[in-house]
């Protein structure tokens, strides 16, 4: 089943769709866990854009603190003003909130999210004093990469407990396949071929690689050769060289995709 | 002088016999890392590695000048066992570098294919199994990667061309005028051998690969296939299995006409069946005794010190040295009993031992009480207060952690602080009505709370005796580090335990204990450490279950299992190669399950070969300069455990 509507391509990989249906209905908050590039952000875009909702998303990192979800006072010529941060914005006017990575951004930056993400659905600017109940159209969604975390990284289990929670992985090759052929516009033969490439290098994670091989990258490289580039060049260029920098494992590599091609 | 001549002589005829292209010389040793990483991507077995396979014996025919010359008996052959594969050190066959290289991707992706199958060949029964299975995994290949169609009938054009050639050269001397075209169809050798037929079958299934599924009967050998894979080497009874002591096997192996011989690579494991309890010389027929080669039986484990050199000589001379497991085993019994120090010596034993599993791969399942470890404790240590050089160490390590790690966590604000948060002030300034009580404007930089218990477990086992330089051993390395690393901790305020192990065989895993974590780091501890020892061997996965045991008692958040070790897992016993491989993996899957952290630093330069399997790619260092240890150990675990 392909979901195509206008502008947000999103090719459904299992029952994700119902699931996040079902989680809106009710209100719940939802978290998307799984590898990098594996389709958690198109995922989001696209339900947003089937729920007709305004999608707001925030790229955590360890410099993120509270003030800027929430939002801080600034300085104007007639003094100061409150100015609303991403996430209240969402809040107060409905839309999905999307917080990327979150496991990034500091712990205490996010026990801002508790009384929002449980039955309270209300958000505490401590600054202005101010409780804000949520948008009726207001979700909040949180995603990251359980692979790459580092051992003092880690949602709190408080944190963790207050969503409903979907595991994403790579799509299935003949799903993956459609979405280079539809993304980059390539032959399915070609497609077919570099989903097989993928999947080679996927066992080496863990391995002999620190992360395997996104979907994102085989669409780099479709997209590449689709407009031309040779085969070989786009791989090494768009596959390999960003998986690794060791140069043993991109000359096998480069053996691997000439296995193929 | 006729030494000289003799020289010569040999050379040049060696010369007009070889048929390697030395411009074009493949080598193994540049190509490993990369073919290890090919192998696994082609589906290959993660827990197999490469090796180089050494000559092997093919009973082919030969031209007159090629058996002057003495060549042509042995090859290297490509094959696989469930430990690794092995491949030839060197390709030369072709012309062109290019091509050799490819020869050995090739190789590499049959060997992943024929693995994926699950056949290495260890269950061939004749080679009608060896022709159909390089047959249908060489279609599999072809068919499934369109670039391996390329390069394989690239392969198959030259090394067919080959094979002409050479059968024309056989041909020229033998049977005047006629061309190897015509070879096919011209019964050119006798009719007896078959070899005609056997060639032939092999040169078209080469060529469209799943032609044929008979493969014809020869006495003699056909020409190496250098695009296949060969069946491993084996012996009946024994192989790569250790069979029980007690399971009597009489059968010797019986040697199918045309079967590669029985020959192991390393002039080493070839096992000979000993449960005929016969120490003799001869337990063969003496007829049999055709040369040194065929069986030098002969049970030497008494014999005198001084025989060693003899010994080694010989051993230069032997293309096989048959060793027996029983006589292997005995010995290293005697040695190593002996070699244990007498109980007052020892250090203190704590109870009776802890009964622990152990995994057995073949049977996928985890083996209950496999082995017995012996938690003990050096109970008369003098008390070392932390020498000068170490306190330099440390000084210079701790200012390391100032400097690169322990980032401090920024407070907003606070009353007091080193800088001026200005947000705080901006949102008191927007405040209607102040309240004084709630100022506070400033940025504090504190120390975080980290709450980590790190357990530190130290390979003590024999190989740690090796120098590293003109000064230092392995240990000495090991020790240092322990000394200035238990320094760091302490400093940092983590909490930690140190312990040691090694094992002689399952019954006795010894686990030392220098300080758990209820201990205060006191010159005790230090005594302790400055006390360690190396002795006996590896026995991981024991060590480690019993670590992610006491780690997982303690409380906190953050818990890590620092591994130091110089090489792979291996004990006297079964606990070699693969099975120790095993069971150390899945006692760090165990340990990952318990919510530990395990981390592998190790000085083993090769360890790329297998950490990657036992550790994932995340879960090691390798230490290349093993003097640096103490400076870099700390470094690795601040990385490990660094806050935001």
């Amino acid at each position: 089943m392909t979901e195509d509507t206008n502008s947000c391509y999103y090719q459904v990989q299992d029952n994700e769709v119902e699931i996040f249906n079902f989680a809106k209905a009710h209100n719940l908050p939802v978290l998307i866990k799984g590898p990098t590039g594996c389709g958690k952000t198109r995922f989001v875009e696209y339900m947003a854009h089937n729920l007709g909702r305004e999608l707001v998303t925030v790229s955590c990192h360890d410099d993120l603190t509270a003030a800027d979800l929430l939002g801080r006072h600034l300085v104007s010529s007639d003094g100061t003003f409150w100015q609303d941060g991403p996430l209240t914005r969402a809040v107060r006017h409905g839309g999905i909130c999307y917080l990327d990575e979150i496991i990034e951004a500091r712990k205490d930056t996010t026990v801002v999210l508790h009384s929002l993400s449980d039955h309270r659905r209300e958000l505490h600017l401590e600054r202005t004093g101010e409780v804000i109940k949520a948008h009726k159209d207001f979700m909040l969604v949180v995603s990251y990469n359980p692979g790459y975390q580092n051992m003092m990284k880690g949602l709190k289990p408080s944190t963790r407990q207050r969503f409903v929670a979907m595991s994403f992985d790579y799509p299935s090759p003949e799903n993956e396949a459609n979405i280079l052929v539809h993304e980059a516009g390539i032959k399915l033969e070609l497609a077919n071929t570099l989903v097989k490439l993928g999947a080679d290098i996927r066992r080496l994670s863990d391995i002999d690689l620190k992360a395997a091989v996104s979907t994102r990258l085989l669409i780099y490289a479709a997209k590449m050769m689709s407009s031309g580039c040779h085969a070989q060049t786009a791989c090494l260029h768009c596959i390999i060289e960003p998986l690794t920098d060791e140069p043993e494992t991109i000359k096998a590599l480069s053996k691997l995709v000439n296995a193929h091609f | 002088m006729e030494e000289v001549v003799g020289k010569i002589w040999d050379k040049w005829l060696t010369s007009q016999v070889t048929t390697d292209h030395v411009a074009a010389k493949v080598h193994f040793s540049e190509l490993q890392t990369q073919l290890l990483i090919y192998y696994r991507a082609m589906g290959g077995d993660g827990a197999k590695s490469l090796e180089i396979a050494e000559k092997r014996d093919l009973n082919i025919r030969r031209s007159t000048m090629q058996k002057i010359a003495g060549s042509h008996k042995q090859f290297y052959l490509s094959w696989q066992d469930e430990r690794s594969v092995r491949l030839p050190p060197f390709i030369a066959l072709f012309a062109e570098k290019d091509l050799n290289q490819s020869l050995y991707f090739w190789l590499t992706a049959l060997a992943a294919q024929l693995d994926k199958q699950s056949r290495c060949g260890l269950s061939y029964k004749d080679m009608t199994d060896w022709f159909n299975d390089n047959q249908q995994a060489t279609r599999h290949l072809i068919t499934q990667y369109a670039g391996l169609r390329r390069i394989y009938s690239q392969l198959a054009h030259e090394v067919l061309g080959l094979r002409n050639l050479e059968l024309e050269t056989l041909l020229a001397k033998e049977a005047t005028k006629t061309k190897a075209t015509e070879f096919f169809s011209r019964d050119f050798f006798s009719q007896k051998d078959g070899l005609t037929l056997a060639e032939k079958a092999i040169a078209t299934v080469i060529k469209i690969p799943g032609a044929m599924d008979k493969y014809p009967h020869s006495h003699k050998d056909v020409l190496p296939v250098p695009l296949w894979l060969y069946p491993p080497l084996i012996t009946q009874g024994a192989g790569a299995d250790f069979k029980p002591a007690d399971e009597k096997n009489k059968t010797q192996p019986k040697r199918n006409a045309g079967e590669v011989q029985e020959i192991d690579q390393r002039k080493k494991a070839q096992y000979v069946d000993d449960n005929r309890k016969t120490d003799g010389l001869l337990i063969f027929q003496a007829e049999a005794l055709m040369t040194w080669t065929e069986q030098i039986n002969l049970d030497r484990c008494q014999s005198d010190e001084d025989d060693d050199t003899d010994i080694t000589e010989i051993a230069k001379d032997l293309d096989i040295i048959s060793l027996s497991r029983h006589r292997k085993a005995s010995a290293a019994r005697i040695r190593f009993d002996l070699d244990l120090p007498a109980a007052a010596q020892d250090d203190l034993r704590l109870g009776e031992g802890i009964l622990l599993p152990e995994w057995d791969y073949k049977q996928q399942r985890l083996v209950d009480d496999a082995c017995v470890l012996q938690t003990m404790i050096s109970d008369e240590v003098e008390p070392i207060a932390l020498s000068s050089e170490y306190k330099k160490l440390s000084q210079d390590i701790l200012a390391l952690f100032a400097h690169l790690g322990l980032t401090p966590h920024r407070r907003k604000a606070q009353k007091s602080g080193d800088e001026i948060d200005l947000d705080a002030w901006l949102d008191d300034y927007a405040l209607p009505v102040k309240d004084t009580s709630k100022q506070a404007f400033y940025i504090d930089t504190q120390r975080q709370n980290r709450d980590v218990n790190c357990l530190i477990l130290a390979d003590l086992s024999l190989s740690t005796e090796a120098y590293i330089d003109d000064k230092q051993r392995v240990i000495d390395v090991i020790r240092d580090s322990l000394m200035v690393f238990s320094e760091a901790l302490t400093r940092l305020g983590d909490e930690f335990a140190l312990y040691g192990f090694s094992s002689v065989r399952s019954q006795h895993v010894r686990y030392h204990i220098l300080k758990n974590f209820d201990m205060p780091h006191s010159d005790h501890v230090r005594g302790r450490i400055a006390r360690i020892e190396p002795g006996y061997y590896t026995r991981m996965g024991a060590a480690i279950r019993q670590s992610s045991q006491l780690l997982a008692e303690r409380g906190g958040a953050n818990k890590i299992l620092l591994i130091i070790t110089d090489g792979k897992p291996n004990d006297l016993d079964k606990y070699e190669g693969r099975y120790g491989i095993e069971d150390t993996r899945q006692a760090i899957v165990e340990a990952k399950l318990l919510g530990l952290v395990p981390y592998c630093v190790t000085i083993d330069k090769k360890g790329h070969d297998y950490l990657p399997y036992l550790f994932g790619h995340h879960g090691f260092s390798i230490v290349s300069n093993a003097s640096e240890l103490p400076r870099v150990l700390p470094k690795i675990y601040l990385h490990l455990t660094a806050m935001h």
